[in-house]
């Protein structure tokens, strides 16, 4: 690499390095931190690094032991070695082995093994009675060279180098430490290999570029409120940092995409003059299918499409004199011009408590309130009583709306479900095809044509039943229409399982990104 | 909506030729009707492959079995009105040598019997399937799972007549139902017959069962459980079948039967009618000879068709697109007077004719017109507000979830710490994980927490959505709120974090607030508070009691807190 390129990437580790040594120098961990201060770390960095760019190499590797105290050797140290416990205790008197583990806490194997060393050395005898008693405490000289090795050790920092013991010493580590299973032994011990390593030529020609370029390996790193207060920087010179590494993990606030989109629809529909709608989660078969024309006994209304209250099961009341007038719109017709259903409404039924199973229920009861024209909308949360798949949740968002006027029709209907094709779910290609709700007269649905995916049904519309509109106050037409919003939503974040939408993955829901238009 | 599946042979044959696939798919729109397999079965010949059709009206039970399909699409493509000579009417009744007796003791229980003769030729193994899936499609969906209406085939050469419909006691006879050898009377066949246990709740709370026997004893069916297993076991090749319906609703008895007398006929068989006497009034009469025409004529004014469809009918126009659906009209001035075909009784208002004449005169021909009404769009002030309030979390660090609104008691109340007596509960859940409506966001945030260790820390996330919960104030005992929750987690989260977060939420949201001691056991005692602001109580936050964070199995600290936006507003 071009010397200067090679330049501008190196750390003040490095260059330090360059500087101090010629090609050739034998250089290890040890000198560098006594000669430039460097700790171990910075040692071992600036080797690998300048390994790495070809301006090192590796002369030589020699291992040594080392020797490390464990957490029984620091308790050692604190309170003394088994054997010196021994002692002193015993010095009150002789006692049995079993009284002895116990005052002392000790394990029968550890306290065995202790009394087998004293015995040994004379400092310890065992009488006819069982009992150990002191013979000679001056004889434990064992003790004390333990007690001299371990702080030797917990001077130099925990760790002992081969290097470092006398023969004395290294004959009683050989009898202290243990290389595995060390829980049990005072010291750890343990090979540790030093690498010999020296720069190679190319090192010269940049140490020569370095003094040339005046750069020391001084150099600031951070720019600092102080030097800016000090003018200190005017005569720093700061170093080059290395602009291609990898910049760390932020993790943002950040808004949900499947939300996001749900607001960009309605943001659409508030700028094709719909003003939005909203309701309880909690309603009664009044308003969630007796308001909308579905008989009392309509298989949409049993046990296995809606969920109903456990407690409170049914709603105090229903308001007058709506539900009169959809009693009789579903007896006879009432005042609406159709003949009903022609059976008897009950209006103890029609109170109780459901999950709102549609957003429609939202459109019925705005009617009451709205004005003509008028353009309303809402986005619902429903329930429904599905198996949750890929395709279908128990809970999830329906986007319905209303548009009042004396002049509306059929053909203005398809005019919104264009723009809704075109403006929300950026169809190029609508259909429309006869559909059926049983609170439309006509139905139509609206299928879209997807790019990749193809034909799908975007969503279903129709104009209210006199018999819908009349009980709750209005004789104008009112277009009703409903998106399929979850799906659209699911295309236009890129996903294919609709659970996906209501993910509690954080990390997924962080790292999702969103395809809006 | 009902699904069925149709002979492909016999299918084609009704409609007049065969279609390809996407032919068929266009065609069917005309029914309202959706392809849902074809070609799905193999390479074997037509007679041996179906075709699965969704129907989505639920108003024309008409369309759910072979024949009435192909009727509607053969009609739609110009193949002519459809005649059926053999219905009786009001003062127009045809000759039967077939009579049925009702009797009184029915009355109460299940009071309507309507009955027909298939004759002509043997029954083939396409119109037999097609008959009994008309019988559970029919008596399913249209018959409210046969309380309303309820259907059954059997062997005119075993039936003495006139046939008896009566109700007796359950103990006081007894015969083989359809699939056993072996007699059980009547009360155990609701016990021990799958049809039994399925149907047999219709009529257990009666002192009496219904029972269709013949003049000699022998039985037909107990209505509406279950055949007998001798005269009412039909098969291929059989011919001459006494076809049946009882029920509760008699304008629905009686267009079921109209439904399968039309489908036989067209498709070649005779149709004999049976006289049935009653013993008490009927809204036809004492004495009705089925197929019955008993439908009324509609009329709508083409002045309507017109304003609704955006397009302009003159009464003849309107004429041919009702013709085009099988329903013949004429011209009255400018109303339009209708013959509500005998298959259907589906015209409740004038703009149920309107939509018969959208269909007929093809979707295709009318396009989407720009609205001209101007209107002035908002969103609403609970949304307008939750925009602020979020907004404000995301510069604060925080990641939006979107959670479901239904879960399990064990996740909203017991690892909650919650006593859970002001949670909604389901009566009916799907399973218990979706038995109650979330009463607050937390649970999900910490269920969150609990699926997510692996996600780099620090996690900050929050909801804005809505809860609902028990209040006996209101007209439904509950109320729906829209709220915000939020948790922080990491190693180091702690009360203060989240007392900055929410101090700062609420000075930008426009409240001076203050905090109250609070004892909610979802947190810990003495690192919580409750936030008032405008002398309302509107949330509560703090670090999550270690015990609720061991019942998630979440073992990194939490701090959360909940506010109501609608209270905030």
């Amino acid at each position: 690499m071009d010397p200067r390129t090679l330049l501008k990437g190196l750390h003040p580790l490095e260059i330090k390095v360059l500087l101090s040594f010629k090609p050739g120098d034998s250089l290890d961990s040890s000198r560098l931190q006594s000669q430039l201060g460097y700790v171990e770390g910075q040692a071992n960095q600036a080797q690998a690094w300048l390994s790495a760019k070809g301006l090192a190499a590796e002369t030589g590797r020699v291992s040594s032991a080392v020797y490390e105290l464990t957490p029984l050797g620091r308790t050692w140290l604190e309170s003394g070695t088994p054997e010196q416990r021994m002692v002193a205790y015993l010095a009150k008197g002789p006692a049995a082995m079993p009284d002895i583990c116990k005052a002392l806490g000790m394990e029968q194997k550890d306290a065995g093994s202790a009394y087998g060393r004293l015995a040994r050395e004379g400092v310890l005898s065992m009488g006819q009675d069982k009992l150990v008693a002191l013979a000679d405490a001056g004889k434990d000289r064992r003790s004390a060279a333990v007690n001299a090795l371990l702080a030797k050790a917990d001077a130099a920092g925990g760790t002992l180098e081969d290097g470092m013991l006398s023969d004395g010493e290294r004959a009683l580590m050989g009898e202290l430490a243990k290389k595995r299973g060390s829980g049990d032994a005072a010291f750890r011990a343990a090979d540790r290999e030093t690498v010999t390593w020296s720069l190679l030529d190319p090192a010269a020609e940049l140490a020569e570029l370095l003094r040339t370029e005046g750069v020391s390996g001084d150099e600031a790193g951070a720019l600092t409120q102080a030097m800016l207060e000090s003018g200190a920087w005017k005569t720093l010179s700061f170093r080059s940092y290395n602009i291609r590494s990898r910049p760390a993990r932020l993790i943002p606030g950040r808004r949900n995409p499947y939300m996001q989109f749900l607001e960009s629809v309605k943001d659409k529909l508030v700028s094709l003059g719909f003003e939005e709608f909203d309701g309880s989660m909690v309603e009664t078969e009044f308003w969630n299918g007796d308001a909308l024309f579905m008989p009392q006994f309509h298989s949409a209304r049993d046990i296995h499409d809606v969920y109903y209250l456990a407690e409170p099961t049914k709603a105090k009341s229903i308001e007058e004199p709506f539900l009169s007038r959809v009693a009789s719109a579903h007896e006879n017709g009432g005042t609406t011009g159709s003949r009903g259903w022609g059976y008897g409404f009950d209006r103890d039924f029609t109170r109780r408590l459901v999950l709102r199973s549609q957003g429609t229920v939202l459109s019925a009861r705005k009617l009451p309130t709205a004005s003509v024209p008028g353009k309303y909308f809402g986005m619902a949360r429903c329930f429904r009583y599905d198996k949750v798949d890929a395709t279908h949740l128990s809970d999830f968002y329906q986007t319905e709306g209303i548009v009042l006027g004396e002049d509306v029709n059929l053909r203005t209907l398809l005019g919104f479900l264009e723009m809704f094709a075109v403006e929300v779910a950026g169809a190029k290609e609508v259909k429309y095809v006869p559909g059926y709700f049983p609170f439309t007269e006509p139905s139509i649905e609206v299928h879209i044509k997807h790019p990749v995916l193809g034909w799908f049904e975007m969503g279903g519309a129709g104009i209210f039943r006199p018999e819908v509109t009349e009980p709750l106050g209005v004789s104008v037409p009112v277009l009703a229409w409903g998106l399929g919003i979850d799906r659209i939503a699911l295309m236009a974040l890129g996903l294919n399982d609709i659970r996906e939408l209501f993910s509690a993955d954080i990390e997924s829901v962080r790292l999702r990104r969103a395809q809006l238009a | 909506m009902p699904k069925i599946e149709v002979n492909e042979k016999l299918f084609f044959q009704l409609v007049g030729r065969s279609m390809a696939e996407a032919e068929l798919e266009l065609a069917l729109t005309a029914a309202k009707a959706e392809l849902d397999g074809f070609g799905t079965d193999g390479e074997g010949p037509a007679a041996e492959r179906t075709i699965k059709i969704e129907l989505n009206d639920t108003n024309r039970p008409d369309l759910w079995s072979t024949a009435g399909l192909a009727r509607q699409l053969r009609v739609y493509s110009g193949g002519g009105m459809p005649q059926y000579p053999f219905f009786s009417s009001e003062g127009d009744k045809r000759q039967s040598e077939y009579r049925a007796v009702v009797d009184a003791s029915v009355k109460d229980v299940r009071p309507y019997l309507a009955a027909f003769v298939i004759s002509g030729k043997p029954i083939s193994d396409a119109m037999l399937k097609d008959a009994i899936q008309t019988q559970e499609k029919l008596c399913a969906n249209f018959g409210r799972k046969r309380k309303s209406v309820s259907m059954g085939l059997y062997r005119i050469e075993l039936i003495k007549w006139p046939v008896s419909y009566k109700a007796v006691p359950p103990e006081s006879a007894k015969f083989k139902p359809l699939g056993m050898d072996r007699e059980l009377d009547l009360r155990s066949i609701l016990s021990e017959h799958p049809k039994g246990k399925e149907y047999g709740h219709i009529i257990a709370g009666f002192p009496r069962f219904p029972l269709l026997t013949g003049a000699d004893g022998g039985i037909l069916s107990m209505a509406p459980v279950i055949n007998s297993n001798d005269i009412g076991a039909v098969q291929v090749g059989d011919k001459d079948l006494l076809v049946e319906f009882t029920g509760t609703d008699f304008p629905s008895v009686a267009l079921s039967a109209n439904i399968v007398a039309c489908d036989f006929f067209d498709a070649g068989y005779d149709i004999k009618p049976v006289a049935v006497d009653y013993p008490y009034d009927t809204p036809f009469g004492r004495s009705v000879t089925f197929p019955y025409y008993f439908q009324a004529p509609a009329s709508v004014d083409s002045g309507k068709v017109s304003k609704l469809l955006g397009m302009s009918f003159s009464p003849d126009a309107v004429v041919a697109a009702l013709s085009r659906m099988g329903v013949e009209a004429e011209a009255h001035g400018q109303y339009v007077r209708a013959r509500t075909p005998e298959y259907r009784n589906d015209f409740l208002h004038q703009v149920d004719l309107v939509e018969d004449a959208m269909i007929g005169r093809g979707m295709d021909q009318f396009t989407p017109e720009r609205p001209r009404d101007f209107t002035i769009g908002r969103l609403h002030p609970v949304e307008l507000f939750t925009r602020r309030a979020k907004d404000v979390m995301v510069g604060m660090g925080y990641q939006e979830m979107v959670y479901a609104y239904l879960g399990s008691r064990r996740d909203y109340v017991e690892r909650m710490n919650a006593d859970g007596s002001d949670v909604l509960r389901v009566s009916n859940p799907m399973t218990e994980n979706f038995e109650l409506v979330r009463p607050s966001i937390l649970p999900e945030l910490l269920n969150s927490e609990s699926v997510s260790s692996k996600a780099p820390y620090p996690h900050r996330i929050f909801e804005a959505g809505k809860v609902a919960f028990r209040d006996a104030k209101e007209n439904y005992g509950a109320s729906t709120r829209q709220r915000l929750g939020l948790l922080t987690c990491h190693a180091q989260a702690d009360y203060n974090e989240l007392a900055g977060v929410v101090s700062a939420l609420l000075y930008y949201l426009g409240h001076d607030y203050s905090v109250t001691e609070s004892d909610d056991p979802r947190f810990m005692a003495g690192r919580q508070a409750r936030v008032v602001a405008g002398g309302k109580d509107v949330g509560v936050f703090g670090e999550l009691n270690p015990q609720v964070l061991e019942n998630w199995g979440i073992t990194m600290p939490c701090a959360a807190g909940e506010l109501d936006l609608e209270a905030l507003m």
